[in-house]
């Protein structure tokens, strides 16, 4: 381990003594520009992204014209164990994306350089989703850059709706009625509830005025033994058990696994995804693509649900030897124009409060987006959200049969126990 | 292998002569065994005690990053044996086990035979067919049985809803084969016993090939039946063969990991065995727990010795009669 530190040294030694040559374009704290900036993005890197890089890439060399940057993508089921080898190897990137719930635990395990005072001199940081932002701090200390963010909606088939005359439900049971009307009228599933998808299922516990989790003291307790929280479970799994307007084989999976591609090929009445899915859903089958919309989570009582903001951070790694150039990498990203390019090729929202998409049909994500919620901001929420699957596996229970009462109960015990790590 | 047992016994002649030399130890043989000896301790052996170590340590993510691991004595132990999802990954690891090792070793042990009674063209061919399957990686395997039971487009569902109802039921085109742990491992051990099938057959085969013929002829010309043949000749002749093959079967199923990862996931965490347990707790989440995850794999390390422990006692003792 320490011959590969001292190995490690010797080579940035090495790499900055020949970078440094001389042109010192970077007297606004950049820092000495390297030779390479190393940067990760999740994800599969599909031909539109490494397009879009290149010329966030081409951009940012007008200013460090001596720098490479190198893209390394990270599928997102390889990301914990990507990380986990940069921790333990000490071969990180300089700049990399971060999924959002991830970044507590990142801060809490000091993997990001602080940048408090980058980000204080970056004009455009004013313009950033507050809430996103917070996120994103820790002790009064700033680490990462919100980049860009994707909530959900109902997808539905608007001339479904048109046909049957069915308004976009306002309530839960206008949700339930539409999918009976749906599935009786073109016998495919009313409606999908996956039970793998704790930010959907968390839309109906907090539309119900639930919560998963708040902080008393320096401590999280658990909300989920609620009744707030379990009439929220018991309607969604109500509607494969007891309104059956949604179908058993969406059991114990997620989004993408069955519903997205059923929708897309117009064997679902409505599913829950974010906007993203657009882009998804028209590699499966682009054919009905003019027909389909988007209306937001319903509350028991009437009313848009708060949605989770799940999404991307930008962050500088803690081992980068050149932060201030990884800085100005993050600023190139996401300046306007790119964010706007960004928002618009991979249908997630930009975390600018005055950057909207340009697709009218999507639209109606950024008003959804005013409506949104963190969830616990605790570094055991890693663990609760993947790791152990707490909600998805109670959701899983109860749609099968088991009372929600004990299971909502086990589900509580177990956030009391991993929310305060 | 194991057959050293004869080579000590002093040969009859050497005791008649009266005049035993004195035995040289000869090094010969340990020099020739000693680099595979070494290659093993460094690349099976270290790492098994690493993860011995560590199943006694708290590892995270700040231990990785170069904080020394602090002890905890015996907590991540009995965490685990206090947890209900620990016995029933156990319950699951143990179960499948039984029931995948008894139907690989009973069709494979009559593809073995099918293939022994065919002639010598017949049976490359179909012998080459199985070991496609043998030579499927696990991964691919897994990620075709979950298209063929999925439920949009699997070919599964689609054929057993065209069936009539009379004999299979109805509603099958949304059947969801990886709702409920018996289910899921219904559909696993299919994948895996179809994957494990061709090495028992080939493994058979070649001691089928290796029985003298004028056995068989005899108990044909007896009138004994191919059920009476078998028990009676084959199985007690290729008894060390079948050994060999249960053995290793039991340690194959026991450790499944790949196809039930990609067939069932992390969502569902009423279907872990122990291999995806100590996955989920060791690399599942951005909190690494690896110091758990070591615990849960030295528990099945154990198992798997206990079950190696049997085998080998066996085949000494088979040594000692024989």
């Amino acid at each position: 381990m320490k011959f590969f530190r001292i190995a490690a040294t010797t080579v940035a030694i090495a790499l900055a003594a020949t970078a440094c040559g001389g042109d010192g374009g970077d007297d606004e704290g950049g820092g000495t520009a390297p030779a390479k900036l190393s940067v990760w993005m999740m994800g599969e890197g599909t031909p539109e992204q490494t397009t879009f890089l290149d010329g966030v890439e081409a951009e940012f060399r007008t200013k460090h014209p001596n720098t490479d940057v190198v893209i390394k993508y990270v599928p997102w089921p390889q990301v914990a164990t990507t990380f986990q080898k940069a921790i333990a190897g000490g071969e990180g990137p300089d700049v990399t994306e971060i999924g959002n719930t991830d970044v507590q635990s990142h801060i809490e395990h000091s993997n990001l350089a602080d940048i408090s005072d980058e980000f204080a001199g970056w004009a455009d940081a004013a313009a950033l989703n507050k809430a996103a932002v917070a996120n994103d701090q820790g002790g009064g200390k700033t680490y990462a850059v919100p980049w860009y963010g994707g909530v959900r909606g109902v997808w539905h088939r608007t001339d479904w709706f048109r046909e049957l005359n069915i308004q976009a439900p306002k309530t839960w049971a206008e949700l339930a009625a539409a999918a009976k009307k749906i599935q009786d009228a073109k016998k495919v599933p009313g409606f999908g509830a996956p039970s793998d998808q704790t930010n959907g299922i968390m839309s109906f516990i907090w539309g119900n005025g639930g919560e998963v989790a708040v902080k008393e003291g320096a401590k999280w307790v658990g909300k989920l033994d609620q009744p707030q929280a379990r009439e929220a479970v018991d309607f969604y799994a109500g509607l494969v058990t007891k309104d059956k307007v949604a179908p058993e084989k969406y059991i114990g999976k997620n989004e993408l696994q069955g519903p997205q591609q059923d929708f897309a090929l117009g064997k679902l009445g409505m599913y829950i995804d974010g906007s993203w899915a657009l882009k998804e859903m028209k590699k499966v089958s682009a054919k009905d693509a003019d027909k389909w919309g988007v209306f937001p989570i319903p509350t028991k009582t009437g009313g848009n649900a708060p949605v989770m903001a799940g999404g991307s951070d930008l962050a500088v790694w803690k081992s980068s030897k050149s932060k201030g150039v990884a800085f100005d990498y993050i600023t190139v990203l996401n300046n306007k124009t790119n964010a706007q390019k960004w928002a618009d090729y991979s249908g997630f929202s930009s975390m600018f409060t005055d950057v909207k998409f340009t697709d009218p049909k999507l639209a109606v994500f950024t008003s959804i987006a005013s409506n949104t919620k963190m969830p616990p901001l605790s570094t055991g929420w890693a663990d609760f959200e993947q790791t152990k699957k707490v909600i998805p596996n109670a959701v899983k229970a109860v749609m099968q049969g088991k009372p929600s009462d004990a299971e909502l109960k086990r589900a509580n015990d177990q956030a009391n126990e991993l929310l305060n790590p | 292998m194991l057959d050293t047992a004869p080579a000590v016994r002093p040969t009859p002649g050497r005791k008649s002569s009266g005049r035993g030399r004195p035995r040289r130890p000869r090094l010969g043989p340990y020099l020739l065994i000693a680099p595979t000896v070494v290659v093993i301790a460094l690349l099976m052996f270290w790492p098994m005690i690493q993860i011995a170590v560590m199943s006694f340590q708290k590892v995270g993510n700040r231990q990785l990053a170069g904080e020394p691991a602090e002890s905890v004595g015996t907590k991540n132990y009995e965490t685990i044996l206090a947890d209900d999802l620990f016995w029933q990954s156990l319950r699951h690891t143990v179960l499948f086990a039984v029931v995948a090792v008894s139907l690989t070793l009973l069709v494979g042990t009559l593809v073995g035979l099918l293939l022994h009674r065919l002639g010598r063209r017949m049976s490359m061919f179909v012998a080459g067919g199985v070991m496609v399957a043998w030579a499927t990686p696990p991964i691919t395997a897994a990620i075709i049985f979950s298209w063929l039971f999925g439920s949009t487009g699997g070919v599964v569902n689609w054929t057993l809803d065209l069936l009539p109802d009379l004999l299979v039921g109805g509603d099958w085109i949304d059947y969801n084969w990886f709702a409920t742990p018996l289910r899921t491992y219904t559909v696993l051990t299919v994948c895996v016993v179809w994957q494990s099938i061709p090495f028992v057959a080939v493994s058979v085969l070649a001691g089928l090939r290796s029985l003298p013929g004028e056995l068989f002829e005899a108990a044909r010309v007896d009138g004994a039946s191919a059920w009476r043949q078998f028990w009676k000749i084959t199985f007690p002749l290729l008894r060390p063969i079948f050994l060999v093959l249960l053995v290793l079967s039991v340690i194959w199923d026991f450790k499944v990991f790949t196809q039930l990862f990609i067939m069932s996931g992390m969502a569902n965490r009423d279907a872990f065995n122990l291999s995806l347990y100590a996955y989920s707790e060791a690399f599942g989440g951005m909190n690494a727990k690896l110091g758990m995850g070591s615990a849960i794999a030295m528990v099945l390390t154990l198992l798997l010795l206990v079950v190696t422990a049997v085998y080998v006692r066996i085949m000494v003792r088979q040594g000692e009669t024989s």
